[in-house]
């Protein structure tokens, strides 16, 4: 059986795996950039405290994402909960480092402006220097969204959700009829969900980071 | 699989290997120092519990000594494996198409690699093994080169082309030959990228590695598959916890050999 | 491939001439798929020991043309010799180890250190290990660079003026006979630029290379150069002659329009108080311990109104007035101090502004600040109407 008949047979059960892969990266990239820029927030002021978070999320990052799995299983159970709390943990990196350097990177000569024409200490954050950090950010959310793709699969393994399990049942499947299709399946979908997931990215950039701040 | 920024597009608003900036090298002070503490400390601790705890008879298979250096042998050869192969096939390739004569190649290469390595990395390991039949420590060997690839590949080319035109300028001026600027001028100017990329390349390889076990690869991976399978917290934690270890002390390598390696002055 | 100076070399004012003469016949340099050669049919002969300065507007292939010496722009057609050798014939590599290379922001390698960077032509020539450490020594104290401070030095250790200093010093390290030097002080500030062409200058006056410089700065060009080459489009020749001669009679208006406003100002810069004819018997000069009276009477006898009074060394202490020693009994504390003076090796640049502050005649003093005459205003007037008329200026200077 050719890929393609393999796709449109089982095309109900594919496109649900697709979108549930989807919705869970996009679902989960969220929950990183909420907790991310939080997190940016609270320690960009404070070299050391920048500092720390940095090398403590760039050290969760060098994790290896089964063996992260292989931890909160005992601890939490099989399902969509450890996926969850993998999948967050590795979307934090990429959007608390850019949310600090972005935050970082605002010229102190506009936040000057900004508290000179009265504007409060919250005003200068939320009107000002999140607005200039905003494309980092959108860039952090954009590569951890990419990353967590490839990490989705894996999270497949304890009863989780998404095209990993079809690259898991070509596996088990191997040398049965369809298993090298139901594999292709699932992998090639990850990458036309990448794919479309970043096209997404570059819209929202294009639509939300005025000109003057667009490089 | 472990994906590290650095090696992604788009990471910083200019290019994913523009140079760090002051928070991350401060950041990256504190890891080298912290992250051996937390090597030692971690996995001393979870092997001395497992083995002083009273486990039962399926736990003891799994759990002794032999079993477990064998398992995190294999692991280390796979990433030893990948990695030389890595550096022996991206580094010339990248210095190739820097290459006037195989510039138009480039983007052609780059875009394989960068297929390689959007794939998820389960993926392909499963797709070659399906595919080629091959089991065991090449059948995630290959797969890995190609899918760590793309960070040396890439940080080869950048760390060529952004060496200073002048100074190749002046290279060939004084009387270097082509290859002679490229051996004493543009490599060891792009060493602390190609560096970067292969610390990268590395940390790719050693979490990838963990699933080594799918086809019949073995390492550390295999420790928390049987803990799985045979609900064994404790040998899942043991193999969880030594393949953080074995990936904290990678990456703390690969920092360490960024810091010292590169040629004073090229930084 | 060092060459002896061929016979045609004049050696005016360098003892000792190590360049070589570098002749280009019909040079050009086309570009695929441009309409207009970059360097059209470039004749030029550069005598051997002498500061050639390629001077002209940004893009007009100065560069190019100077490039082409070493090869580091192959030429389409013409035939470059050096030394009497075909340059074109050579292999540019073995070529280029014997020409010195000096660019802007003097291109040392960041992973080398001074020493390393100033030794690499001579490890290229295959130079034994001592040899080039010597050299490299030699070399650092030749650009003023002390070797036991610097020599281990990396190059972003060094400041702007040092680095090209060291720059400077990796040119000239194998000993070429011939160096190029594209625009190599473009990148540093006024005053360190005024110090490293003031270094160059006595260098050159110490090794006598062949020198072909690129610049855009005129008056680098007229500091510089024996000769200056003023480039317009397509690097054609628009005057080729020695700085006074251009600033005198420039050939058109583009040179004209390089040499820009107040070209006899900066004749000066050229020209010393030796090479004038300042006046020796204008002065009266008298010691402190002569009498006023005897003074006054000299003066009255040479029909003269001041005298010069000079200590024992005979160096200028005060102007003193014939109508001031009436009365006095000693020319102790008489007259009016000697502000600014000007030595023979001034230049008449200095020599103006010292005669306008002192009022219209200024003291020139030899080697050990000795009196030798005195310059006036008219003096420096005439050499610039004298220059003009020479060069054929039609107005009256």
């Amino acid at each position: 059986m050719s890929l393609w008949q393999y796709v449109t047979e089982r095309w109900d059960r594919l496109s649900l795996q697709a979108w549930l892969h989807l919705s869970g990266v996009v679902q989960c990239t969220i929950l990183a950039a909420i907790i991310g820029v939080a997190v940016g927030i609270a320690v960009y002021r404070s070299p050391a405290g920048s500092a720390v978070a940095t090398a403590l999320s760039s050290t969760v990052l060098t994790i290896p994402s089964f063996a992260l799995l292989g931890l909160l299983i005992p601890i939490v159970g099989l399902g969509v909960t450890p996926s969850v709390i993998a999948l967050t943990l590795y979307g934090l990196l990429p959007i608390v480092r850019n949310t600090i350097v972005g935050l970082a990177g605002v010229d102190p000569a506009v936040t000057d402006a900004a508290k000179g024409i009265g504007m409060s200490r919250t005003g200068v954050l939320t009107r000002v220097e999140l607005r200039m950090a905003w494309p980092a950010i959108l860039t952090g959310m954009r590569v951890s969204a990419q990353m967590l793709m490839g990490i989705a699969v894996i999270a497949a393994y304890a009863k989780g959700f998404g095209l990993g399990s079809e690259v898991f049942s070509g596996l088990t499947r191997a040398g049965s009829a369809n298993s090298l299709n139901q594999a292709l399946a699932g992998t090639l979908g990850v990458v036309i969900l990448a794919l479309l997931l970043d096209g997404v990215f570059v819209l929202i950039s294009r639509l939300t980071i005025p000109k003057g701040v667009r490089d | 699989m472990t994906a590290v920024a650095e090696g992604l597009p788009g990471v910083s608003k200019t290019s994913a290997v523009e140079r760090r900036p002051s928070v991350t090298s401060r950041s990256e002070r504190f890891r080298l120092f912290f992250q051996p503490i937390a090597v030692v400390v971690i996995v001393a601790a979870v092997v001395i519990w497992a083995l002083t705890s009273d486990l039962n008879a399926n736990e003891r298979e799994t759990l002794n000594l032999p079993t477990i250096m064998g398992l995190l042998g294999q692991h280390v050869v796979i990433t030893i494996v990948v990695s030389l192969l890595v550096v022996a096939i991206a580094v010339p390739l990248g210095v190739a198409l820097t290459r006037p004569a195989l510039k138009w190649l480039a983007p052609v290469f780059l875009a394989i690699a960068n297929v390689g390595q959007a794939a998820p990395a389960l993926g392909v390991i499963v797709l070659f093994f399906l595919w080629s039949g091959i089991e065991g420590l090449w059948a995630v060997a290959i797969p890995l080169v190609f899918y760590t690839l793309l960070p040396v590949l890439r940080n080869t080319m950048v760390g060529i082309q952004q060496v200073d035109r002048s100074l190749i300028d002046a290279g060939r001026g004084i009387g270097m030959s082509a290859g002679g600027v490229l051996m004493r001028v543009e490599l060891p100017l792009a060493v602390p990228l190609i560096l970067a990329g292969l610390r990268t390349a590395l940390v790719l390889a050693v979490g990838t590695a963990t699933l080594a076990f799918f086809v019949n690869g073995g390492g550390l991976g295999e420790l928390i598959d049987t803990g799985y399978k045979l609900q064994l917290n404790s040998v899942m934690y043991v193999g969880a916890v030594l393949a953080i270890g074995l990936a904290l002390l990678v990456d703390w390598l690969g920092g360490i050999a960024e810091r010292w390696l590169a040629p004073k002055g090229a930084e | 491939m060092t060459t002896s100076p061929t016979a045609d070399v004049t050696t005016s004012d360098s003892s000792g001439v190590s360049g070589a003469e570098i002749r280009l016949d019909r040079v050009t340099k086309r570009y695929p798929n441009t309409a207009a050669p970059a360097v059209e049919e470039f004749t030029m002969t550069i005598p051997a020991g002498k500061v050639v300065v390629f001077v002209g507007p940004s893009g007009c292939g100065k560069t190019t043309t100077m490039r082409m010496i070493n090869r580091m722009v192959e030429p389409t057609s013409g035939t470059i010799t050096i030394g009497g050798q075909d340059a074109l014939h050579i292999d540019p590599d073995q070529l280029r180890r014997t020409i010195g290379y000096a660019i802007q922001q003097a291109g040392l390698f960041p992973h080398y250190t001074v020493a390393q960077n100033i030794g690499v032509v001579p490890g290229l020539l295959k130079w034994d290990k001592r040899r080039i450490a010597a050299r490299v020594e030699e070399m650092m104290d030749l650009v003023g660079l002390d070797p036991g401070t610097f020599a281990n030095r990396l190059p972003r250790q060094l400041s702007g003026g040092q680095q090209q200093r060291v720059g400077v010093a990796r040119a000239l390290a194998a000993d070429p006979p011939v160096l190029l030097m594209d625009e190599p002080f473009g990148a540093v500030d006024p005053i360190t630029r005024g110090n490293l062409q003031d270094e160059l200058m006595r260098l050159q006056s110490e090794l006598g290379k062949t020198i072909v410089f690129v610049t855009h700065d005129f008056d680098e060009a007229v500091k510089l150069g024996d000769k200056i080459a003023v480039l317009g489009d397509r690097s054609t020749i628009q005057q080729y002659d020695t700085p006074d001669a251009i600033l005198a009679n420039p050939a058109n208006d583009t040179v004209a329009g390089f040499v820009g406003a107040g070209a006899s100002l900066k004749q000066l810069t050229l020209m010393r108080v030796r090479d004038v004819q300042y006046s020796t018997d204008e002065v009266l000069t008298v010691t402190e311990d002569e009498h006023p009276a005897t003074v006054a009477d000299r003066l009255t006898r040479a029909g003269r109104t001041y005298a010069l009074v000079v200590d024992v060394r005979h160096r200028p202490l005060r102007w003193v007035h014939v109508r001031e020693l009436a009365g006095r009994s000693s020319l102790q504390q008489a007259g009016k101090p000697v502000g600014d003076s000007v030595s023979t090796q001034s230049t008449l640049q200095d020599a103006l502004e010292a005669i306008l502050t002192e009022g219209g005649r200024a003291v020139v003093t030899g080697t050990r600040g000795e009196v030798v005459g005195t310059i006036d205003i008219t003096t420096v007037t005439d050499v610039i109407a004298g220059v003009r008329e020479e060069h054929g200026v039609g107005e009256a200077g």
